[in-house]
């Protein structure tokens, strides 16, 4: 991580990105994100994981060629509290266990504490703390996940569903009005160096 | 107990009484009603018409908030939740409302199972070939599995031949991997069993009774149905051609034709009514074996208590578990309900819909989304969120400490000591509009907390695009952003009445001055307004959530609107062109916080 002469809390890109200086990225180089995106201090981004056996024809052969070598892609606008952890899960892909990419689609909130090993998750999902979403699971679009849920590995959770328990099971549905309720633009203002002087 | 984070209900008037005597009438002419009746938001009722702001939708041509409750609503789509597929309603009625493909829960934990190979515990004595030991995958070598709990459909002894289409190989298994006749190897098993019962029908009648039980063993709930439905329509028939003339008495009870008739009507979906069923009297005999559809009840219990004695409380089911399993599936017959995790199956998912909702009153539709299972989109939204003024609180804190009765509290609020919060109108229409506030001076319920609405009355101005205001002059933008700070001589901040205390480019924030009751039971004698008008005071314990102080709170919004305008629908008084009056006028409720107990 470079340092910089501002020594704010957060390193912001020129995407408008704000990174906690005290977040831990690790394989940077496999992690995208889509701008705006905030990263609290604490955060776990395991970039590391890279995809080892790429889909091709032969089974045993991990020499794939690196074509595409992004272990977690966030997008637009999302937010990762403090103490989450991205996670890219693995699975066992013809014969050999490999690790899938992790894609985040935009207007993401991801709560304090949780553990996120999920295959894909859509845009405007609000995952809240202490939540773990269970490897090769797919969020789909609007989908809030209330505090505390376990969400089990491979569950596909259709759009506009609240879910919450252990395991979790759709509770509810999120309402008509309730869909602006996931922007997080406004949350993305209340976060950064000139906003919030460093409360460390 | 958990601090409450302030909340705002609203209510639909779905509920209101005076609306649902006379739905066509205009609100103006409920208003005396209205003005005179509190509205209580701990009666029972309230239960049922009070939504946060998001859940209510809002009818353009009614002018009226409509809520989940009474909207109607039409399915659009439906589509497994886990597959994501689309199933045309067609399918919905041949095949029930369960996904048909592979999709299917965990009986113990409903987490989604997923389909993998299983290496039979036979395979490493037949030949440890490594060589072709992945492509021959027969007989028996898939298994769901719970990656969650990790059952497995191995504990039931169910295993697939194909990894796909689980759902169809499922209705051919029983538990512990019997096969289990379909409705159209049934239908087929019963033809053959006419043909050949009718040759051998004379030898067989008279030593039936006591193989009969027996035989009935086989009998699963799905034969055992199909076969009582088969001999009950015979009987019919035969009831049809033979005579009639008897008395009308023995229409009733159990074995005339008529009430069968009746039954089987509610049962088997209403095609075997006809209209000659009057003319038809007579007694008719009843199932009297198996392939009738007789089944002796099992009573022998023993079996079961014995597994109870074996597998103790943790091998039974939960009321949740059985309730998910799906119906008829599975089950011997209705003697033996699983009653054992060991005899749970795997659940397919339930299907889910996408609904399009509409207005009760005009039948327009409020809400629809697109058809397609992948988009979330929608036609239509009208959420009341675009035409309700929203209401926010949150506690005023005084900047200066002068005031440590005012201060407020950090989860509780103390009883008898006055309380300011700052409530927050935000309008969202693009008309400046007038709003009006009343509560009851106290709160209705048990413990009467004193409410003052310092500013009943405000204007907020027009939700205009963001940009108007930034390319306002600066003299406006002073104006408009003025912050009611009147005692700022004394350097401190000082909620005054009749005066709004601050406002925005379309939001105006006002100062609710709150004394919370005792929730002293010995007091309340003195406290109550009860007590004072001479009646009978319930001083029983406190009961749940009495203790949060709820304010009613009737609103109403006036405005002026285009007749022309598109973006609100038809007009109650069209008098004027050009400009025209609207109001909506609405109760809600204000969850304040709890009051802190003695």
């Amino acid at each position: 991580m470079s340092r910089r002469p501002p020594r704010g809390e957060y390193i912001e890109t020129d995407t408008g990105n704000k990174v906690a200086r005290k977040a831990t990225l690790v394989g940077t180089q496999n992690i995208m994100l889509g701008g705006k995106t905030v990263i609290q201090p604490e955060v776990m981004i395991r970039g590391d994981l890279v995809r080892s056996v790429q889909s091709s024809s032969s089974a045993s052969s991990s020499t794939g060629a690196p074509a595409n070598n992004t272990a977690v892609s966030i997008g637009r606008y999302c937010f990762l509290s403090r103490g989450c952890c991205l996670r890219p899960s693995g699975r066992l892909y013809k014969g050999a266990f490999t690790y899938m990419p992790l894609r985040m689609g935009d207007h993401v909130f991801v709560g304090a504490g949780s553990v996120v090993q999920a295959a894909s998750i859509g845009n405007h999902v609000h995952i809240g703390a202490k939540v773990v979403v269970g490897e090769l699971a797919i969020i789909k679009d609007y989908v809030r996940v209330l505090d505390g849920s376990v969400i089990a590995p491979n569950m596909v959770i259709p759009s506009f569903s609240i879910v919450a328990g252990q395991p979790a099971r759709v509770i509810g549905e999120v309402p008509e009005g309730g869909h602006e309720d996931f922007e997080l633009r406004e949350m993305y203002k209340t976060v950064g160096n000139n906003v919030n002087p460093a409360p460390s | 107990m958990a601090p409450l984070t302030p909340y705002t209900y609203f209510q639909c008037p779905c509920s209101d009484p005076s609306t649902q005597a006379r739905p066509g009438d205009a609100t103006g002419a409920d208003e005396v009603e209205d003005d005179e009746r509190t509205f209580d938001p701990r009666a029972p009722r309230s239960n049922y018409s009070l939504y946060p702001l998001e859940y209510l939708l809002f009818c353009e041509d009614c002018q009226q908030i409509r809520c989940p409750r009474c909207v109607a609503e039409e399915i659009v789509t439906f589509y497994c939740p886990c597959c994501l597929f689309e199933v045309p309603s067609s399918n919905i009625k041949s095949e029930g409302n369960r996904c048909t493909r592979s999709c299917f829960q965990c009986p113990i934990c409903v987490g989604p199972l997923s389909v993998a190979s299983h290496e039979s515990q036979s395979d490493p004595n037949l030949l440890p070939a490594p060589d072709n030991a992945a492509p021959p995958p027969h007989a028996g070598s898939f298994i769901l599995t719970c990656s969650y709990c990790h059952w497995s459909s191995t504990e039931v002894d169910i295993k697939f031949d194909k990894a796909n289409g689980i759902h169809a190989q499922l209705a051919k298994i029983r538990n512990g991997g019997a096969t289990r006749l379909t409705a159209k190897e049934r239908k087929e098993r019963r033809k053959d069993l006419l043909h050949a019962g009718s040759a051998s029908a004379a030898a067989a009648v008279a030593p039936r009774p006591e193989e009969t039980p027996v035989d009935g063993q086989d009998l699963d709930l799905e034969t055992q149905f199909s076969n009582l439905k088969f001999f009950y329509q015979s009987q019919l028939i035969d009831a049809t051609s033979g005579n009639s003339g008897l008395t009308s008495l023995s229409d009733l009870g159990f074995s005339s034709p008529t009430s069968l008739s009746r039954i089987m009507n509610i049962y088997t979906g209403g095609s075997l009514h006809d209209k000659k069923s009057k003319s038809r009297v007579g007694t008719m005999r009843e199932a009297l074996d198996s392939d009738e559809g007789l089944k002796l009840a099992d009573l022998d219990e023993s079996g079961a208590i014995e597994k109870l004695q074996e597998e103790g409380y943790d091998g039974t089911i939960s009321t949740k578990q059985r309730l998910s399993q799906p119906p008829h599936l599975g089950e011997l017959h209705l003697h033996g309900n699983s009653r054992f995790t060991s005899q749970l199956r795997p659940i397919p998912y339930l299907l889910r819909t996408k609904r399009a909702k509409r207005c009760p009153l005009c039948r327009h539709i409020i809400s629809k989304p697109e058809a397609k299972v992948a988009t979330t989109r929608f036609r239509i939204r009208l959420v009341a969120g675009n035409y309700v003024p929203s209401i926010s609180i949150r506690p005023l804190n005084m900047p200066s400490a002068s005031s440590p009765a005012l201060s407020p509290p950090q989860d509780t609020l103390q009883p008898l000591k006055p309380v300011q919060f700052l409530l927050t109108f935000k309008n969202p229409i693009f008309e400046p509009v007038k709003i009006t506030l009343a509560t009851p001076a106290r709160t209705p319920g048990r413990f009467a907390s004193k409410v003052t609405v310092l500013c009943p009355q405000f204007e907020i101005d027009a939700n205009t695009d963001v940009w108007d205001e930034a390319l306002m002059k600066d003299g406006d933008k002073d104006n408009r952003k003025r912050r009611k700070a009147s005692a700022d001589e004394n350097g401190q901040y000082q909620a005054e009445a009749g005066k709004i205390w601050e406002r925005g480019r379309n939001w105006v924030s006002i100062v609710v001055e709150v004394v919370p009751a005792s929730l002293r039971l010995d007091t309340l004698a003195i406290t109550s307004p009860a007590a004072a008008e001479g009646e009978a005071i319930d001083t029983g314990p406190i009961r749940e959530d009495e203790d949060v102080l709820e304010i009613p709170m009737f609103v109403r919004v006036e405005w002026e609107a285009d007749t022309a305008g598109d973006d609100i629908g038809s007009a109650l008084n069209k008098e004027k062109d050009g400009k025209e009056k609207r109001e909506l006028a609405y109760w809600c409720v204000l969850g304040l916080g709890r009051v802190g107990q003695p």
